[in-house]
């Protein structure tokens, strides 16, 4: 359009989080390996299975683990050396343990005077009001349910309503009710400006947090971006899926000759399909069968499973 | 809303929770029944019938001083002190450590130092009436001389003071600290201190006897040195130990 601009770029976010070619290494193991990222406001999901270096990445951030190699700054500071930026952080750790012999109040009060809150127990009266947990509850958290311990742990990290919040999967053990107001909370953080540091196991709870997300796998990043373009990629991948039949040398040449598989192998009275379009192969099999008048018993997808996407995602 | 926190108010803070966390019900009969043993070893001790017709009445004191002396310093400074601090001293911040709840201290604009004050304040506050009444009432039963009762309560309290610091350190030093610690009591301070006045000066148990011989002239063969530097080389130790405490708390990596 002659004499108009185009419209100006959205501004970058600022990086609260920077993590600059960090590795960690517990003698020959390489928990992290050679990591680079930013993060800024709003909500970021670290996506990776079990294993993958999440929580050994959000322990450097907050200082508590000191990286092999490279620099992990947290608002432009190093929170293993600077006291400041370590009251800006707000962390929810994988472990369980809680000083078990607190009450809920008394705990959540006890990590507002830690963080020099001035009137601790109002925050802390507020913080487990966020996470619906009784204030009047008078027994120990030793004694709570993990989903409850859970909230208890989101209070603690939330009581010095810090600028970075940093959540090592923290909806595990949470009822769907819980799950679902804990993402509004999330979210309702992320849109005051918080940096909201999410990891998770899960691919449908990264999905409903809808969020950036960096997806580590073996210690690397091995991808970032918008959740759904991520997701797109993944579905864009070769799927492969186990197909068991009366006849599985007849449906397997079937499907070839049909341009429903890329690769096909029988294995017992099984077929091991791998196809580039696997919407298009769900659509087909079953007509494909019925036309052949061969029996279908059962099929399921080979990797449908987290770790095969990472391993998907590691590898391509 | 946050902001950082001074060293007096973490040492109040680090203390609070302490306190809640060590005082359990198992440790506290456990401990208490050890204290009671060795009362009772003093009490038969000191109310033993002996032969003692040929004596006169101050060599009759002066042999049950020595009994006293000899028992206070082998029982109550080689086990009940060592060990009553050594249970709440490892449980602080290296049990901490263990369990993961020390990020709950470690990351939070506090200083190093005060933790670790806080963490031996509060083993220390619970150690103290663990060791000093068994140990008193053990010295009256032994020897109804006031000069043993103060002796005793005296160099309790300083023994408590120093090992109290070291275990503080052991537990951000290793894990299974308690296991740690044990070995060092029973060998260092049980078999090597034993071994003559030079090893005793590099054992607590060395100066706390000392206090003990300083006071009531009765000398045994692991305190020889004088009130004044009993009472001082323990303080330095926990100085030192409460120092390297804290160093090593900014330098660990906390689970």
């Amino acid at each position: 359009m002659p004499g108009s601009l185009p419209p100006p770029p959205p501004p970058p976010k600022v990086p609260m989080v920077a993590v600059t070619n960090v590795t960690k290494a517990y003698g020959d193991v390489v928990a992290v390996s050679d990591v680079t990222f930013t993060v800024g406001p709003g909500i970021t999901a670290l996506l990776g299975p079990n294993g993958a270096g999440k929580s050994t990445l959000f322990r450097m951030m907050c200082g508590l683990a000191p990286p092999t190699r490279g620099t992990v700054h947290v608002l432009g500071q190093n929170a293993r050396t600077n006291a400041e930026v370590r009251g800006k952080i707000g962390l929810a750790p994988q472990q369980d343990a809680l000083f078990d012999r607190l009450s809920a109040l008394e705990f959540v009060e006890m990590m507002a005077l830690t963080h020099g809150v001035a009137d601790a127990r109002a925050a802390a009266i507020h913080a487990l009001g966020l996470v619906d947990l009784d204030v009047n509850e008078p027994k120990g958290v030793g004694s709570y349910s993990k989903g409850m311990r859970q909230r208890v742990k989101l209070a603690a990290a939330l009581v010095n309503d810090p600028e970075v919040l940093i959540l090592d999967e923290p909806l595990t053990g949470l009822d769907p009710v819980q799950r679902r107001r804990m993402i509004e909370l999330f979210h309702e953080l992320a849109d005051l400006g918080k940096c909201v540091l999410v990891s998770s196991h899960v691919l449908d709870e990264v999905a409903r947090l809808g969020s950036e997300v960096l997806v580590i796998a073996q210690g690397r990043l091995a991808a970032t971006g918008d959740f759904h373009a991520l997701r797109n990629q993944m579905d864009d991948r070769p799927h492969r899926l186990h197909v068991e039949v009366d006849d599985p040398r007849r449906l397997g040449a079937a499907l070839f000759d049909r341009g429903l598989v890329s690769g096909v192998a029988v294995v017992g009275d099984a077929l091991e399909c791998t196809t580039p379009d696997v919407d298009r192969f769900g659509r087909q099999l079953a007509p494909t069968a019925k036309e052949l008048g061969i029996r279908l018993r059962v099929m399921r997808s080979l990797d449908d499973d987290l770790e095969s996407v990472f391993r998907y995602l590691v590898e391509r | 809303m946050a902001g950082t926190v001074s060293g007096i108010r973490t040492i109040a803070i680090t203390y609070r929770i302490l306190i809640r966390q060590l005082v359990t019900t198992g440790r506290m009969i456990a401990l208490s029944l050890i204290g009671l043993a060795v009362v009772l070893v003093g009490w038969s001790v000191g109310n033993a019938e002996r032969n003692e017709f040929f004596l006169d009445a101050e060599s009759i004191a002066t042999l049950r001083q020595e009994d006293a002396v000899f028992i206070i310093s082998l029982i109550g400074f080689t086990i009940l002190v060592p060990v009553v601090a050594l249970v709440f001293a490892a449980a602080t911040l290296g049990d901490m450590r263990e369990d993961g709840t020390l990020l709950y201290l470690w990351l939070r604009p506090m200083p190093r130092w005060a933790v670790a004050v806080g963490a031996w304040l509060s083993s220390l506050t619970i150690s103290l009436p663990l060791t000093l009444i068994p140990l008193g009432l053990t010295a009256l039963a032994l020897d109804t001389d006031t000069e043993l009762v103060v002796a005793t309560l005296l160099a309790t309290a300083i023994g408590v003071i120093a090992y109290t610091a070291l275990f503080v350190l052991l537990g951000t030093l290793v894990r299974n600290a308690i296991v740690w610690g044990l070995g060092y009591v029973i060998i260092w301070e049980g078999i090597v201190a034993a071994f003559g006045t030079a090893a005793a000066k590099v054992a607590v148990r060395g100066y706390t006897s000392s206090i003990l011989t300083a006071r009531t002239d009765i000398e045994i063969e692991v305190g020889n040195s004088t009130q004044t530097t009993a009472i001082l080389v323990p303080l330095l130790i926990a100085l030192g130990a409460l120092t390297l405490a804290s160093l090593r708390l900014g330098s660990l990596e906390v689970e």
